[in-house]
Formats: C-alpha cells, structure tokens, sequence
C-alpha cells in the first residue's frame, strides 16, 4: 500500500508540473481549444491516434493469435522476430521509410528496375498512419501473445465437447480471455500515437504535439495549456480503457498450461505470409535502409570516400551506457508498478485504480516535458534534488516515470492470473507472506513480469528526450549520437549506430524475455 | 561502474547463462573502452587542425556548456580549447530550443555556465527572462555589432546564409528567381517547399516581419501558400526533397547542402541558389554564444568564447562545416558565395526573443500547416 502511494506520486510530478505551469500562466485551456486555431490540429491528433489504435490492435491481435495458438512455421522465430520494431526510435523510422521510398532511395532504385517510375510520396495521413501502426503493433502483439500461451486448452476443449466448433470455441472462449491484453495494448499504442513528436513531424503531418514544440518558446503559456489538453485527451482514454476491461473479467487456471495450437491446413501458408509480410515491412525494410545508410549506399555504387566519424571505442560506450541504463529501467519499472497493480488487482482498491490511471496517462506526455518537469523539481527540492541532480538514478527515475505505463498492464494481468484459490491453500498450508509471494506469485506471475520488463527496456533503448537532458553530463547514449549524426547528415556513421542499437535490444530482449518462454 | 552493478543485480534474476553472457560482455567493454583513454599530448583529428602544439597541463577549472550544436561539429573545437588552455569542459548536447527550455527551467540555479544555439531565437528568449550575463566589450567589440544582441548579452560565432536549394534535374539555371517575393509567381507554382515549423525559418520570418510588417510578411507567406507551396519539417529534408527531385526549390540555410553532397556525392542533384544580396532571402543567420547569469566562471567562460572567434576556429567552421567565418579576418572557403557584409548591417537580431508569438500566429493562419 504505502510502496503504490509512493509510485504513484514519484508517476504524478510530470503532471503535478503540468498543472502548475498552467495554474501561474495566463493562457486557458479552455479557451484555446475552443478558438479553433488548435482544433484542426487536435481534431487529426484524434483521427489518427485512433486509426493507428485499431489498426495495431488488428495486426497485433491477428499475428499473436497466429504465433500463440496455431501451428504456424517457425512460430518461435516469429514470436521474437515480430516483437522487434519497438525499437526502431520513431524518428529513425520514418526516416528509414521517407529515404527508402523515394527517388534515390533504395526501395525506389529496386522498383526503378522493375519500370515503375514513381513510388508514391510517403507523407501526411497515410505516412504517420503507415509509420506509426508498423512501429506500434508489438504493444499489442506481446501482451496478447503472452496471455494466448497462458489459456489453458482445458477451457477450450470444454467448449468443443459441448458441442462448438473451433472457431466459435475460440469466439466464445479464448477471446474474452484475451480482450483487456487487447484493449490494453490498444491504449498505450493511441497514447503512444498523441505523444509521438518524431514520425509525425518527418511525415509532415500537423498535429497537436507539432503545437506544442512551436509554442514552447513563442508561448510556455500556451504550450503548457496544450499539454493539459493532451493529458486530458490521454485521461479520457485511460477511462474508456478501464470501463471496457472491468466488464471483461478474466478467470484463469494456474500452472504452465497444455496449449491447443488451431491446425491452419492449407491456410498455413496464408499465415506464414502474413507473418512474412509485416515482419518485412516494419521490420525487415528499416534494417534494410539502416544497412543502405550504414554502407553508404556503397551496394548501388554510391562511394564517398569520407573519413568515419565515430571509433570503436564510441560506439562500445554508447552502447554500455544504453544498455546498463535500459536493464536498470526494465528492472526497476516492474518493481514500481508491482505494488500498485497487486493493489488494483488484487484488493480492488479506490486509491489502487487511481495510481493505475495516474500511471498510464503519464504515457501520452511528451519524454521532454517529463524532462522539463523533473530538472524543476529537483531543483526546488533543496537537499535531495541537489543529491539527485545529474545523477544516474534521476535518469533511471525519469524513464521509469515515462515508460511505467508499458509494465502495468502485463504486470495487472499476471497479477490478476494467480488463482487466489492457489493461495488460499497456501495460506491454509502455513507459508508466510514472503514465501508465498516468493514460491507461487512470482514464479506464477513470471511471464507477465517479464513481458513488461521487456516492453520497458525496449522503449528505453530508444528513448530521446530525456536522454538529452537528463543524463550526466558526459554520458552519451546510442540514441542521442544517432540523433545529433543524423542531424549533421553523418549518416553512414547513424547507420552503423542504428544497426548496433536494433541487434542490441533483439539480443536483450530475446535472452531476457523470450528464449525464457515455455514456448513449444 | 554502474554497470557492473546492474549487470551483478541482473545475475540474481536471470539464469547463470545470459549473466554470464552479459556480465563478459560488460567486462570485454569496460577493457575496449579503458584502451581507448591514454592522455595524449598533442590532439589528433580534426582537433589537431585548430591546435597542433603540445597541451597545457589540466587546470582545476570546468566549463558546463550547453550545446544547441552538435557534437560533431563543435566537439573538436572544446577539445582544443581543452588542450590548449587546460580548463576542462564538461558539455550537454541538444537541440537548441531543448537547451533553452531547460535552462530557463533550471533559471538561476542552473549549472551551465555557457549556452551555445544554433540560432538567435533561443538566446533571445533566455535575454528576455534576464538569465543571460552582459558580456566583456572586447569580446563584443570581435565582431560586427549586427552579429551581437544589443544589450551585449551573445555573440555570433558563425553564419548560415538563407539560400534557396534546388533540383538540378528540374530546374534551369536561368528561371532562378532573384528575391524571395517572385516565388508568389505563376512560374513556381507548386514547386516550392519552406521549412514552416523551422527554428531558423521562424527567425527569418519574423526578421521579413520586422522590415516589412506584419501584413506585408503575412501577405507574402498567404501567397507562397495560395501558389502551392508545401511545407516541410525542417532544412534538411527540403534539401533531400530537392537532391531526389521531390521538389524543384526551398528555402533553407547554405550549409544543408555542402553537407548532403560531401555525403551522397553525385546521386544528390540539388545545388544552392543565392538571392540578391539585398534581398532579404539572403539574410545571413548567425549562431550565438552567451554565458549564463548563473555562472561563476565567467572568465573561463569569457576565454571559450573569444577563443570560439579566434582565427584557427572561424578557419575550422568554414572548412569544416562550410559555415561563414564573421571574426578573425578569416575568408569563406573556396565554392561559398562571397558575401557583402555592408548589406547585412541593417538586420536586428534583437527582435527574434520577443518576436515568435506573432511569426507562429502568422505561419498558423496562413494553412500552410493543413497540408
């Protein structure tokens, strides 16, 4: 209880800040939003974050139906595989996608060859729409995929027995199971897609956060009213969120559960071609273009001959602190989202479900203005700030703040997961408090932990923002060399900086996440 | 040393194999890395063209510097300030609006002794909250006093100059407009791009304002829109836009591509196009350097700052990053347009710090962000 009290209000400072700022300036909320001068903005912030929502959701629900519960090819493969365009930082990846797609690009030089002339110019709608549901589905694709491996067959083939086919038995039984992994993956994708500053920017498409930056230095005041409404537009859908996961209860078995797998038939191929082709697309083709980048196009005969800008020894440090402080994150955003969601889950506690909400909605704000709210704060705190300030821990601390919300849902569902029958018999059987949490929870809830370590430590590793302006002085991350690269066109060197971040972050999260699953 | 310890925390919850794994991983990084640092005393690199001789010995002094330019670039410069004079410089890197937000937020008890922008806007903003420190005369007195903040709080250390990029392939040498204003023409009907969102494009423009006034500027950018233009997140995309054929001509700053061609080579099919020197598309943009009100080691910091103006470093920005020098008598490399500094004297950079709520009212309005 007092550990969820003390998360939530270490999650509450960027919105405590939020609120001051706008209760000492002069601009309204209110008024601007209604002054039509933010309306079109925000009115295609909303379009868009629900069509990259819904489409996600579908990719991400199909895909982790294909890899959990079927007999697909190389299932294994997938399960990895599918999970890793969470780590493209979202700037890269539109980048990746504008290069590769038009003229000079490598996409268009292959399609050149085949006599198409011109490839469609990627931009506006369409690009962030495209960019953005390529770069989001594994938020619904690891959640849902982890809770399909949990489902027991038992319950299903009770459903057969009585008289359903497979796909009403699925229908009728697995799906409800699944549905608040669905809608909570849903959520952080639309909170992911109104907070997103990069690919939105590149493809050109003007949206509330594109407010927000503008207004930052022309007027605080008014950029501090537009995140309120963003936080506003994030409470919302944290809400609806909650609303449609309490009337989808989940009842569970316990135990590593016997998996029924769907024989596909002939729609095997199908499957593995869907598979296939996501995995290309939003996988696949950014490493490509990464690889383009980082050869210098020197596979289409483009050679500058230029001097690298980088050593070995800067791309091991880049990549030591990147990695030391995305294990630390991982870790530690589980730990402080774990009191919390045992609260909402398991006592069904009022305080509990507020901290949950603080927690999720903290997702839609901008890594900067975390940033911003956190430099504040330490430095009106006297004694601790001054210990904190420019410390590693203040910087574990704010990515934790940002990327919480990516725990708390697998963390609520594996929590929710623990038949309290299991425990009850535990209790009956004398083990204490300690031992029951260490021999029954946690090995129950081990899956869905780690899961969320892992949606966590991926986000880390590509974070912007805060890496800027809160780490030590003096400790660059692979994400902040590729940016300031990239920014000078230096981009063979952000290339090769790119590929060590995306091999970095499958190799983590496969030896810490997925190789540890009871995949079979 | 963070490290290890996270990698020994990560050993108790993972099994011996991937802690294994990551603990010789670490291990393999930390001797890589300890390899690399053996004090050298004379630079190398790029480094070693401002300053070639033996390095000081270390004094006790640190500069915090904020950096709204990148590492890349200025990186090599800090270090030889560091070799030849032995103050220390500790840097943050960033965008430079980041900077300044964050150290406006920060405020008087910030760390940062020196603050470094890209271009004048954010150092304005921070003149107009008073937490930049008046600078010494002589340094002031290194450079023309239109490349200096009137109250003496920055100083310009470099310049872009405002160009017009555009597509070998599809445009013509001689159609290239003269000014600014004949891109409203019939004949650059959808053929433009402008950095609408753009930090530098915003300085600009609410330079256009100050000189013509806000409805002359307005009307020019309701046109620009009206004939098609389109807008683009930033300089550089307009210079790729352009090097791919995308689009025939945009508005940015020279420098974009000098860099795109040194690293695409002949597949970049953009080149720059100056306007008349009097237009005001060819406003020279300078980037700024201040000290904070906060610092306590305004001399140190007076030093980094003359030293940034000094000959061999206005030399390395032109060389280097094809920038103009404004200090030292140093020339512009070979291949950049000359420039005729008397034609500059006239702009005010003072205006940019107050300037911006009426230039994103405009650039809003305009719909040139509806695309």
């Amino acid at each position: 209880m007092v550990a969820a009290v003390i998360g939530a209000i270490g999650f509450a400072f960027p919105a405590g800040y939020v609120l001051w700022r706008n209760i000492t300036a002069e601009a309204d909320a209110l008024d601007l939003v209604f002054s039509g001068r933010i309306g079109a903005p925000l009115w295609r912030s909303l379009k868009l974050a629900v069509a990259v929502s819904v489409t996600a959701g579908a990719i991400g629900t199909g895909l982790a139906w294909l890899v959990a519960r079927t007999d697909i090819a190389f299932a294994r493969f997938w399960y990895g595989a599918l999970a890793v365009p969470l780590v493209f930082p979202s700037f890269i990846g539109a980048a990746a996608f504008i290069r590769a797609m038009n003229p000079g690009g490598i996409a268009n030089d292959l399609l050149g060859s085949f006599g198409v002339d011109q490839t469609p110019e990627l931009r506006g709608f369409v690009g962030a729409w495209l960019v953005l549901s390529l770069f989001t589905y594994p938020y619904v694709f690891m959640p849902v995929a982890a809770r399909l491996r949990q489902i027991p067959a038992s319950l299903e083939e009770s459903a057969r027995l009585l008289g359903d086919s497979s796909a009403t038995a699925f229908r009728r039984v697995v799906l409800p199971q699944v549905m608040p992994s669905i809608g909570a993956g849903m959520l952080l994708v639309f909170l992911y897609a109104i907070s997103d500053f990069g690919a939105v920017k590149l493809m050109r498409y003007d949206t509330l956060t594109r407010a927000i930056e503008t207004n930052y230095l022309a007027r605080p005041d008014v950029a501090f009213a537009l995140s309120l409404v963003l936080m506003g537009l994030a409470a919302v859908a944290v809400g609806g969120e909650h609303l449609f996961s309490r009337s989808h209860a989940v009842t569970v078995d316990s135990r590593a559960p016997r998996l029924r797998r769907t024989e596909l038939g002939r729609g095997r191929f199908v499957a593995l071609l869907a598979a296939a082709s996501v995995f290309a697309l939003a996988t696949l083709a950014p490493i490509v273009a990464l690889v383009d980048w980082a050869t210098a196009g020197r596979f289409r005969g483009v050679d500058t001959g230029r001097p690298l800008r980088i050593d070995t020894g800067d791309v091991t440090e880049a990549t030591i602190n990147t990695v030391g402080v995305s294990l630390a994150t991982a870790l530690f955003a589980v730990l402080a989202v774990l009191p919390i969601a045992i609260l909402v889950g398991r006592f069904r506690s009022r305080p509990g479900g507020i901290a949950h909400g603080i927690v999720l909605a903290s997702f839609a704000l901008p890594g900067i203005l975390i940033a911003l709210a956190l430099r504040f704060w330490t430095l009106r705190t006297g004694v601790v700030g001054a210990w904190l300030a420019d410390t590693h821990a203040l910087l574990i601390f704010a990515y934790v703040v940002r990327f919480g919300s990516l725990a708390i849902g697998v963390t609520l569902i594996a929590v929710r997961s623990v038949p309290p029958t299991v425990r009850d018999a535990a209790r009956t059987l004398g083990a204490n408090r300690l031992r029951r949490l260490t021999s029954l929870d946690l090995p129950l809830m081990r899956g869905g932990l780690m899961a969320g370590a892992g949606l966590v430590l991926l986000s880390t590793m590509k974070e912007l923002p805060i890496s800027l302006l809160i780490a030590p002085i003096g400790f660059p991350t692979l994400t902040t060399r590729i940016f300031f690269l990239f920014e000078e066109a230096f981009v063979t060197e952000a290339g090769v900086l790119a590929l060590v971040l995306v091999a970095c972050s499958f190799a983590l999260t496969w030896a810490l996440v997925l190789r540890r699953s009871d995949l079979t | 040393m963070v490290v290890t310890a996270i990698v020994s925390g990560v050993t108790k919850s993972t099994n011996s194999r991937t802690a294994r794994a990551l603990a010789l991983l670490a291990a393999l990084a930390l001797v890589a890395t300890s390899c690399g640092a053996d004090d050298a005393a004379t630079l190398e690199g790029p480094a070693a063209d401002i300053y070639a001789g033996t390095c000081a010995d270390a004094t006790d002094t640190t500069i915090t510097v904020y950096s709204g330019r990148s590492e890349e670039l200025v990186g090599p410069v800090f270090d030889a300030f560091t070799c030849e004079t032995g103050h220390a410089i500790a840097p943050r890197w960033g965008g430079s609006t980041d900077m300044a937000l964050l150290l406006g937020e920060e405020g008087e008890r910030s760390a940062a002794d020196v603050f470094l922008s890209r271009s004048p806007g954010p150092v304005g903003f921070l003149e107009g909250k008073g937490l930049l420190a008046p600078l010494d005369a002589d340094l002031l007195d290194l450079v023309d006093s239109s490349f200096a903040s009137d109250e003496g709080t920055w100083v310009g250390f470099s310049g872009r100059q405002r160009v017009a990029v555009y597509s070998t392939d599809t445009v013509e040498p001689g159609e290239l407009p003269a000014s600014v204003f004949d891109l409203t023409g019939e004949a650059w009907r959808d053929r433009v791009a402008i950095p609408a969102t753009n930090g530098s494009f915003a300085d600009w423009f609410t330079v256009l304002r100050e000189q013509f006034g806000n409805d002359a500027a307005a009307t020019w950018l309701n046109d620009m829109v009206a004939n098609g233009a389109r807008s683009y997140p930033n300089n550089r995309s307009i210079v790729e836009a352009a090097g791919r054929g995308e689009i025939d001509l945009g508005l940015v700053n020279h420098y974009y591509n000098y860099q795109e061609a040194a690293a695409l080579g002949d597949s970049h099919r953009a080149a720059n196009h100056g306007f008349a020197n009097n237009d005001i598309g060819a406003l020279l943009m300078v980037s700024a350097a201040s000290i904070t009100s906060s610092s306590n080691n305004v001399e140190a910091s007076t030093q980094l700052l003359t030293y940034l103006l000094s000959e061999p470093v206005q030399q390395y920005f032109t060389t280097t990053t094809f920038e103009y020098p404004i200090a030292a008598g140093v020339d512009a490399i070979d291949g950049l347009a000359p420039l005729d500094a008397a034609a500059f004297g006239s702009i005010d950079f003072n205006s940019l710090g107050g300037g911006f709520e009426e230039t994103n009212a405009i650039i809003e309005a305009s719909g040139i962000l509806n695309q």
